[in-house]
């Protein structure tokens, strides 16, 4: 499948158009992706925002702080656009391979339900070799869950998984949620 | 020992990556302009925030780097000037002491970094903290590291800390609020030194209080700390007001943060017309 960047030059960053589209064949091979991928880089904010729509192409919108080196702003981080495009592609390859159907659409995802289920792909991602920081994405499914052994606990659970359903995923992190008696 | 060290002779290891203020400001992305086009009009660091996380992370090693430029702004003072005839000895006495803490500050900073999934170095390093450090009159200093820098210190500290008690975390709130114990007691020796230092010589204390207000716009950071809910960082009123800051004293940082941040808003507007003009051309 094709993946296909846009702006293909960049003037408020110096990021690469032809880095970003090898990123993403990669992924796109790495995780089956049955359908091209566009991918919309927004440079004229420093957020780190990725939203997806999905149809028969998937379209990946990025807000420039996702690719950036944190180390020297404005320059491309390769870690970065793999890790980033990995999630928001995972994402879309669970919402349509299936077992995801119940899913909110993702502006109506609860700030929970995202921890949940970003941890879900950056755990796969690292799995595949992406190099990623788990206590990073703990961290963060700690601010949502809340800094409990039993969120803990879900964050483990959910980190190692593969093959999970909405259903279980919602489950394992409404548990996680749960305060503790 | 060499004295007054220039900032780009700082002793940093490969980690890190050091930019100027002038290398921060020059970028014409803004998440200032962002925010009001795309997002809900608060940018206040609170967990409510969709990238909370990431935007503490990110606020906790800008705390990281700028204790170790306050360590080495303190200890400078101990050794930059005379005793005596430049500086009392209680007053290096009283930067000693500070040089203590903030070494403790930076070893906290490194362990909630940690806690919070960040690597040291993982973001630049804006250097604008020593430059402040770096004056060759002592009052002047006084002015810009104790009362500017440890205020806005005061500022991030308080941000923080209530960041941590919303979220619950542990660690962070109670890290945050014995830090801030500490900051406070810092800009208080900078307040009561200023006085006694320049007890007899107004035009001296009138050039370090302009001086500090100079260092407190730009410590604001194009905005980044001040009242508005624009501004990721708040200003600490009360605490600010335990460490001797009068309240026409707080107004002025109060004007001169709001002023800092529409200034930047102003030239990142500009900057994105020219960035797209340029564009257009090639």
């Amino acid at each position: 499948m094709t993946v296909s960047v846009t702006p293909s030059t960049f003037s408020f960053v110096d990021f690469d158009a032809d880095l970003i589209r090898r990123i993403g064949d990669g992924l796109v091979d790495a995780l089956g992706i049955d359908r091209p991928v566009q991918v919309e880089v927004d440079e004229t904010t420093p957020l780190g925002r990725v939203r997806t729509d999905i149809g028969d192409v998937i379209t990946v919108h990025v807000e420039s702080g996702a690719f950036e080196d944190s180390r020297k702003p404005r320059q491309q981080s390769e870690e970065a656009t793999t890790a980033n495009l990995g999630r928001a592609l995972l994402r879309a390859r669970d919402r349509i391979t299936g077992g995801f159907g119940e899913a909110p659409a993702d502006d109506e995802l609860s700030l929970r339900q995202i921890a949940a289920w970003e941890t879900y792909c950056v755990g796969r991602l690292a799995r595949m070799g992406v190099p990623v920081n788990q206590q990073r994405w703990k961290y963060n499914f700690r601010n949502r869950h809340g800094f409990t052994d039993v969120a803990d606990a879900a964050f483990e659970r959910v980190w190692q998984s593969d093959g999970l359903t909405w259903g279980e995923l919602e489950t394992i992190s409404l548990e996680g949620a749960a305060t503790p008696s | 020992m060499r004295k007054f060290f220039p900032v780009d002779s700082l002793a940093r290891d490969s980690r890190f990556n050091q930019i100027t203020m002038k290398q921060s400001q020059a970028d014409p992305r803004s998440s200032l302009i962002a925010q009001e086009e795309k997002r809900p009009k608060t940018n206040r660091l609170q967990p409510s925030r969709p990238d909370a996380s990431d935007a503490a992370r990110s606020l906790m090693h800008g705390i990281f780097v700028g204790e170790i430029q306050a360590l080495e702004g303190a200890g400078r003072t101990c050794h930059d000037f005379e005793t005596g005839t430049e500086a009392p000895f209680a007053l290096k006495l009283d930067m000693a002491r500070q040089a203590w803490d903030e070494a403790r500050h930076v070893e906290i900073s490194v362990k909630l970094s940690e806690w919070m999934g960040t690597e040291i170095g993982q973001y630049a390093e804006n250097t604008v903290l020593f430059e402040a450090a770096c004056s060759t009159d002592p009052v002047l200093r006084l002015a810009g590291v104790n009362r500017a820098l440890e205020g806005l210190a005061i500022d991030v500290f308080t941000t923080m800390k209530e960041f941590g008690d919303i979220a619950g975390d542990p660690f962070l709130e109670f890290c945050e609020d014995w830090m801030l114990a500490d900051e406070v007691t810092h800009v208080k020796m900078g307040s009561d030194w200023l006085r006694r230092i320049t007890e007899n010589d107004p035009e001296r204390r009138k050039k370090a209080l302009e001086f500090q207000s100079v260092v407190d716009k730009i410590f604001s950071f194009g905005g980044t700390r001040s009242d508005s809910q624009e501004s990721p960082i708040g200003l600490a009123r009360r605490f600010r007001e335990l460490a001797g800051f009068s309240d026409d004293e707080v107004e002025d940082i109060a004007d001169v943060s709001l002023r800092a941040l529409e200034e930047r808003k102003a030239f990142a507007r500009q900057a994105q017309a020219e960035a797209v003009e340029q564009f257009s051309a090639s």
